[in-house]
């Protein structure tokens, strides 16, 4: 049986020591935020993750959701524990104050968030989505519907799911068809068949609020003509009493590779009343103000799952035991050594560690311009925060999804053979982490996003707001004995970035190819340089709390000799990929296509 | 008969004096006559007045204020015996029969034997013009029509009689294509002879279709202008840039002229308004506004359009103007098929309109002339088109448009029909053959010492080429190095081309030619090279790769350098704007063979910088070595600082000259389709006997000379002239132009003043504020005060 414990003194590393949270609690409205507050709230995440969240990982996989007449229902216990999730006010942390929710800081509600995703990524989908709706109709919503609809949302008494894929057409929404055609009551009428909605119907809430995706009778072709409705699965009376059922069913649920307690539906929509949100063709660009966050928490998902992954990975390795040390018996008083003695085993643990820790960091940072978007009143601050968050959202993304998949695998190859049998509930992993590189947007698609249409950006405006912090943290640092092995490691990477970026925009100008081929492989140069960064940051304060000998040291101790596995192990991996990316799109573009 | 030397236009008019100031523009003295005024004791006073107006028009008529004093005004009273040693008497006087025939019968009287007399009219038919006349006065007679404004407009329109000598024919036209800069386009004498029988019925269409399918005026502009290569100004905009009341005066002479069956009529359908508009002073720009005009002031301002809808009805009303988004116009860019044959209204206008001048044009063949490169140029040249109309037919496809032409109940023209399903232009190799009417196809012609790129690059592959530029083979052991990125910027590909070239033209040929062709920019359009190309530099600072943009400068450097230490002569041959290290290129050149169009200036502080490609060097030497310099350090660093810290832009040759951006001894040429021959002679000329220039030691002042200017800045930031950063960027260019910590009596080597050029540069980059101003040029077009 795996094994989950809340990696919470990490968390608070990040959030109070690496970056500064105190200005984080002087943006407004979130005075009450103290750190002893956000502490107890970790905690208190961390016992339903651990207690409630975590026992039915490996239930929901096993049983998966059932789907009967237009029925769906939930792995057992699921709803128990839904309840027990909301009557706790998990749901509502992170949303504004004016619905219910309670305006927890984004760097705090990012941290809880990762736990959810270790201890249950497929019941997390649930919440996940409710909370994406809510952004999306916060941000685009009439005042009449925001009132009317979020409370029970935030509250987690409805839920929320986004209908944006169709059967022919998932990353080209272009090709999108369901109709919405307007009533005389100025609802709309919708039809049409959507597919892979995730909690798209389930047992957990009464009632589920759909954003739709649909053309308007005079909509113009493609992306330019899609409007985002709002149809809920019970039409609520004046009262706030559920009404009639609307006209749309949940036709399947597919079954997949992973992810089994997470209902994934076909639904059908037949006349089923509606209403416009936002500006009629302006769907698209509504949907992605909730997009950029969702795909920020599916990045969380993959970090979440490499943390399980890893701890498990550690407590099987300590205590498996399995031939000698190559340097002679460890554990005389055993049959055999532990396997942690192993150079390959501590490679694939520290591979891990350091991503995971390097990533949380990341998140952490990302997490803080996100929270200065949102409150600050500072113009200029929000400007560069707005900046920061859409380029890194595709890092994020993208990055965490694959290490995410990379991880789980490692904690399977760290058990061998036993990490292939069910029963030890690690296989599980490896599967349900696949679907993050995948959903809101393949990670080949956030490779595109960010090279593509990031990069090029107002002359190259949104790089500077990664640069200048890294360049300005170099020039500090210069004296700083405790970074002198680290920063030509942070320097190097970075003139790879710098490098690679020019090579790209400049092959770009006669060829848009050169940006696809290197896409994929600029987005992990970027992001290991971004992990570089956070890992130098996280250097300079740990080296000097890791002196002393005591067990509070040991934690400090770690965290360098962690920046320093990854420094020399991991992020050389940068000048390769400049190699690759300098090299062209030619080798694949003049393949014959008769030839694969 | 001689060459043509001696020339005299009477009528001070806004064309008599425009077509005086480009005879002067090439360095001949032009006699301007008018009468002689009623009142007031200077007799000279009409001329007079015009030869003043000429100072201050925009844009400017005359090219220096040399060309001004080359202008003699008169009268046609007291200097009209003075007429008898011209070579040359254009008459620009009111169009009516009467006085222009009264004139031609007293210069029939006094002017020499086989000089040319000839008549700007527009509207008078040849033949009319000449009945009555003296018979001594028939073979040297012809209408040299001139387009407004003369200077830049490139098209000259001779119209010759049954009796025009062919001598007189040589003589005008080698004068006006030669020394004058014109492209010479010879027409039968029909009414509007070509360009304006075309470009009136354009106008008259699009003006009837307009009102009558209740299309909005900017909707009309929107769609009549750069989809298809038209002036951005759209019709109505160009009505109201020549003046609406022009337009009468030709569609009436035109009405009179034209036989009953021709299509004009049919479109010169009724507009009363236009005549309540002139009435009212509504004439477009030169009078209180027009289809567009501006009301309120300052912030209040705004930019009103008449209401199409409303004039139509007898009203005129100006509304606030509107911003057109029409779907078909945007699809257009990509295929021109998109917008002529879309079935929607705007759809139905644009085809409307194009299909029935391209359909008139075609009818006019063989009316107008055989030869339909002459009307394709003529409409290039004359209305700014981009495409001439059977260009325009090429592109749309001849059979595409023949089976649309029905959907206006227009007859396909006979010339369309014998075309079929094939092309009115053919490449046959190095050849360009166009359509004849006799259904054969017969190669374009060039006349001597014309020499076009285009032509040279036909069904030929460059030398050497990459995205930004090409070098080709221009013939007799000459490589002409052409720019072909974006605004022709420069970029690490040109420069890397460039070293490539000079090894190349050393191991096997004899010279180089620097040039850029784009013979279809409209007039001031045309870039030689607009400088370095911000958009890069400012990606590479946003990327913080300060090494990178370091090395870019430098590698200019070396590049500028080995132009002029290559054992070769390098010439340069610009036309159009040569700015920042568009400018420093040239000042590497042995020589400048430029056309007289040509706009060089070191602007680089518009954009926070200092020219950094040894713009600033080459100017101190020359300037410091110029025969008429005064002497000491002082004055040379002076006059550079002016110019360069003002972004001092030569608004043409001549001023370059005057300004040094060109030497003494670098050539002018008044015909752009001229430049690249005239280049390529000079190149040759120079090959025997020649050894690159000895690098140049200057006088520098140092630090007091930068003290003495950093007071003139003081003060120009005291006045407010100059922003912070102005001060700051001049200083910075101080610090160059006097040598940075030179004393007075060391000679400078040019390279150390590179050097300071670069740290000049760069520390000028790092900065948030030039950085700014790179932005917002990039964004807006506009310079950035901050």
């Amino acid at each position: 049986m795996p094994v989950y414990k809340a990696p919470l003194k990490d968390m608070r590393f990040v959030l109070h020591e690496l970056y500064d949270s105190t200005a984080i609690a002087e943006l407004p409205g979130n005075a009450d935020f103290t750190p002893e507050l956000i502490d107890s709230v970790l905690e208190e995440a961390a016992k339903i993750s651990e207690e409630v969240l975590f026992p039915l990982n490996q239930v929901g996989d096993r049983e998966g959701c059932t789907y009967e007449n237009g029925v769906v229902r939930t792995p057992s216990g699921y709803r128990e524990a839904y309840r027990t999730f909301c009557e706790g006010g998990w749901t509502s942390i992170s949303s504004d104050p004016d619905y219910g929710g309670q305006g927890m800081p984004l760097t705090a509600a990012m941290m809880v968030e990762e736990m959810f995703c270790s201890a249950n990524v497929a019941f997390g989908l649930y919440p996940g989505l409710s909370h994406g709706a809510y952004v999306a109709l916060k941000h685009s919503g009439s005042e009449e519907q925001k009132k009317a609809w979020l409370p029970n949302i935030v509250s987690g008494k409805w839920t929320g799911t986004m209908c944006l894929t169709e059967p022919h057409c998932g990353t080209d929404l272009g090709m999108l068809r369901t109709k919405a055609v307007p009533k005389d009551d100025g609802s709309y009428s919708i039809t049409g068949n959507k597919i892979f909605i995730s909690a798209g119907e389930h047992d957990l809430a009464e009632n589920i609020v759909h954003l739709v995706l649909a053309r308007l009778p005079d909509a113009p072709a493609g992306v330019k003509g899609i409007s985002m409705f709002l149809v809920p699965k019970f039409l609520p009376r004046e009262d706030g009493t559920l009404g009639p059922r609307n006209g749309m069913q949940c036709t399947a649920i597919e079954h997949k590779m992973g992810l089994n307690g997470s209902a994934t539906c076909a639904m059908s929509f037949d006349g089923a009343t509606g209403w416009l949100v936002g500006e009629p063709h302006k769907g698209l660009a509504a949907m992605f103000k909730m997009m950029n966050t969702e795909r920020l928490s599916v990045g969380i998902q993959g970090l979440g799952i490499a943390e399980v992954a890893y701890q498990n990975a550690v407590a099987y390795a300590r205590e498996r035991i399995q031939g000698r040390s190559l340097t002679g018996t460890k554990a005389p008083e055993k049959q055999a050594d532990p396997i942690l003695v192993h150079p390959d085993v501590r490679r694939m643990l520290l591979t891990s560690r350091a991503y995971i820790e390097g990533c949380r960091a990341l998140a952490g940072w990302v997490a803080r311009e996100l929270e200065i978007l949102e409150k600050s009143d500072d113009d200029d601050a929000k400007q560069v925060a707005d900046d920061f968050a859409s380029l890194m959202t595709p890092v994020v993304k993208a990055m965490f999804t694959d290490l995410g998949f990379e991880i789980a695998s490692l904690a399977v190859q760290t058990y061998g053979g036993h990490g292939y049998i069910r029963d030890h509930g690690i296989e599980q992993y490896v599967r349900d982490a696949r679907i993050a590189m995948l959903y809101e947007g393949t990670n080949g698609i956030q490779a595109l996003d960010l090279v593509g249409r990031k990069l090029p950006q107002d002359g190259g405006r949104l790089l500077t707001r990664f640069l200048d912090p890294v360049l300005e943290f170099i020039e500090a640092h210069q004296d700083n004995d405790a970074l002198a092995e680290f920063l030509p490691a942070l320097s190097q990477a970075l003139e790879h970035v710098q490098e690679a970026t020019g090579v790209i925009m400049e092959g770009a100008m006669t060829n848009r190819d050169e940006v696809g081929a290197a896409s994929v492989d600029y987005l992990r140069l970027f992001g290991l340089t971004s992990l570089a960064f956070v890992w130098a940051r996280m250097v300079a304060v740990a080296a000097p709390k890791a002196g002393d000998d005591g067990e509070g040291a040991q934690f400090y101790r770690a965290k360098v000799q962690t920046a320093k596995f990854f420094m020399e192990r991991l992020l050389p991996q940068t000048g390769a990929l400049l190699t690759a990316i300098r090299s062209g799109a030619a080798t694949m573009m003049e393949f014959e296509d008769a030839a694969f | 008969m001689g060459a043509i030397q001696s020339v005299a236009v009477i009528g001070a008019g806004v064309m008599g004096a425009a077509i005086a100031a480009q005879i002067a523009n090439a360095g001949i003295k032009v006699r301007l006559l008018d009468i002689v005024p009623k009142e007031g004791d200077d007799r000279n006073a009409i001329a007079r007045r015009a030869i003043e107006r000429l100072k201050t028009t925009q844009p400017a008529p005359l090219m220096s204020s040399r060309a001004a004093r080359l202008i003699v005004p008169g009268n046609t009273e007291d200097d009209f015996a003075a007429l008898a040693e011209c070579d040359w008497i254009v008459e620009a006087v009111i169009e009516r029969l009467d006085i222009k025939q009264a004139l031609y019968r007293r210069l029939a009287e006094v002017r020499k034997p086989g000089s040319v007399i000839s008549s700007n009219t527009s509207t008078i038919p040849l033949a009319e013009l000449m009945t009555d006349m003296p018979e001594s006065l028939r073979p040297d007679f012809v209408i040299t029509h001139f387009f407004n404004p003369p200077r830049y407009m490139r098209l000259l329109e001779l119209v010759t009689g049954p009796a025009t000598s062919a001598d007189a024919i040589a003589r005008i036209t080698e004068f006006c294509d030669i020394v004058l800069g014109k492209s010479v386009i010879p027409c039968r004498d029909t009414p509007g002879f070509i360009a304006n029988r075309i470009g009136t019925y354009w106008i008259q269409t699009a003006l009837i279709l307009a009102m009558e399918m209740g299309i909005e005026i900017e909707e009309a502009d929107a769609i009549m202008g750069k989809p298809m290569g038209f002036p951005s100004t759209g019709v109505f905009g160009l009505m109201d840039l020549v003046g609406i009341d022009l337009g009468p005066h030709v569609n009436a002479s035109l009405a009179r002229l034209l036989p009953k069956t021709d299509a004009f009529h049919r479109m010169n359908r009724e507009a009363p308004f236009l005549g309540t508009m002139i009435a009212e002073g509504y004439t477009g720009k030169k009078g209180k506004g027009g289809f567009y005009r501006s009301s309120g002031r300052g912030k209040d301002r705004v930019r009103e359009t008449l209401s199409l809808a409303a004039a139509a009805q007898g009203r005129l009303e100006w509304r606030p103007s509107i911003r057109p988004d029409i779907a078909e116009v945007k699809d257009a860019k990509k295929d021109l098929k998109q917008l002529v044959g879309a079935k929607s209204k705007y759809g139905r206008y644009a085809w409307g309109v194009l299909g029935r001048v391209l359909a008139y044009a075609a009818s006019l063949i063989p009316e107008i002339g055989d030869d339909i490169a002459a009307v394709d140029a003529a409409m290039r040249l004359g209305y700014t088109w981009k495409y001439g109309p059977f260009e325009l037919i090429d592109r749309l496809g001849a059979d595409w448009v023949a089976s649309h032409l029905a959907d206006l109940d227009e007859t396909t023209p006979p010339l369309l029909a014998k075309l079929g399903k094939g092309a009115f232009y053919r490449e046959d190799g190095a050849a360009l053959l166009r359509f004849m009417p006799d259904g054969s196809y017969r190669p374009i012609g060039r006349a001597p010492g014309v020499l076009l790129l285009e032509d040279a690059k036909r069904g030929r592959k460059p030398v050497l080429t990459n995205k930004s530029a090409s070098v080709w083979d221009i013939g007799d052991g000459v490589l002409c190095f052409e720019f072909h990125s974006i605004m022709n910027s420069i970029d690490g590909d040109i420069l890397a081309l460039l070293g490539k070239t000079v090894a190349l033209v050393q191991k096997s040929h004899k010279a180089l030619v620097i040039y850029s062709e784009n013979l279809r920019a409209g007039p001031g359009k045309e870039n030689f090279s607009v400088g370095a190309n911000l958009g890069l530099a400012i990606f590479a600072a946003n990327l913080r790769m300060w090494g990178k943009i370091e090395g870019t400068v430098k590698e200019g450097q070396k590049a500028m350098q080995a132009l002029r230490d290559a054992p070769f002569p390098v010439v340069g041959a610009p036309s159009g704007r040569a700015l920042g290290g568009g400018c420093e290129i040239l000042l590497h050149c042995d020589a400048v063979q430029a056309h007289a169009e040509t706009y060089m200036g070191l602007v680089e502080v518009g954009v926070g910088l200092v020219p950094g490609w040894g713009g600033c060097a080459t100017m101190l030497a020359r300037w410091q070595t110029a025969k008429d310099a005064p002497r000491g350090p002082m004055p040379a660093v002076a006059k550079v600082f002016e110019m360069v810290s003002t972004a001092k832009v030569a608004t043409s040759a001549a001023e370059a000259k005057e300004l040094k951006f060109l030497r003494p001894g670098d050539g002018i040429t008044m015909n752009r389709e001229r430049v690249l021959a005239d280049a390529k002679a000079r190149a040759l000329a120079m090959v025997a006997g020649y050894a690159p220039a000895e690098p140049e030691t200057l006088q520098l002042p140092g630090a007091s000379g930068r003290v003495a200017l950093g007071m003139a800045v003081e003060e120009f930031r005291k006045k407010g002239v100059a922003t912070p950063h102005d001060v700051t960027v001049s200083s910075h260019l101080a610090r160059v132009l006097t040598g940075g910590d030179t004393d007075m009596i060391d000679p400078v080597p040019v390279a150390a003043v590179k050097d300071l050029e670069r740290e000049a540069f760069m520390a000028l980059f790092r900065t948030k504020e030039s950085q700014a101003r790179i932005k917002h040029i990039l964004d807006t077009g506009k310079p950035l005060r901050n």
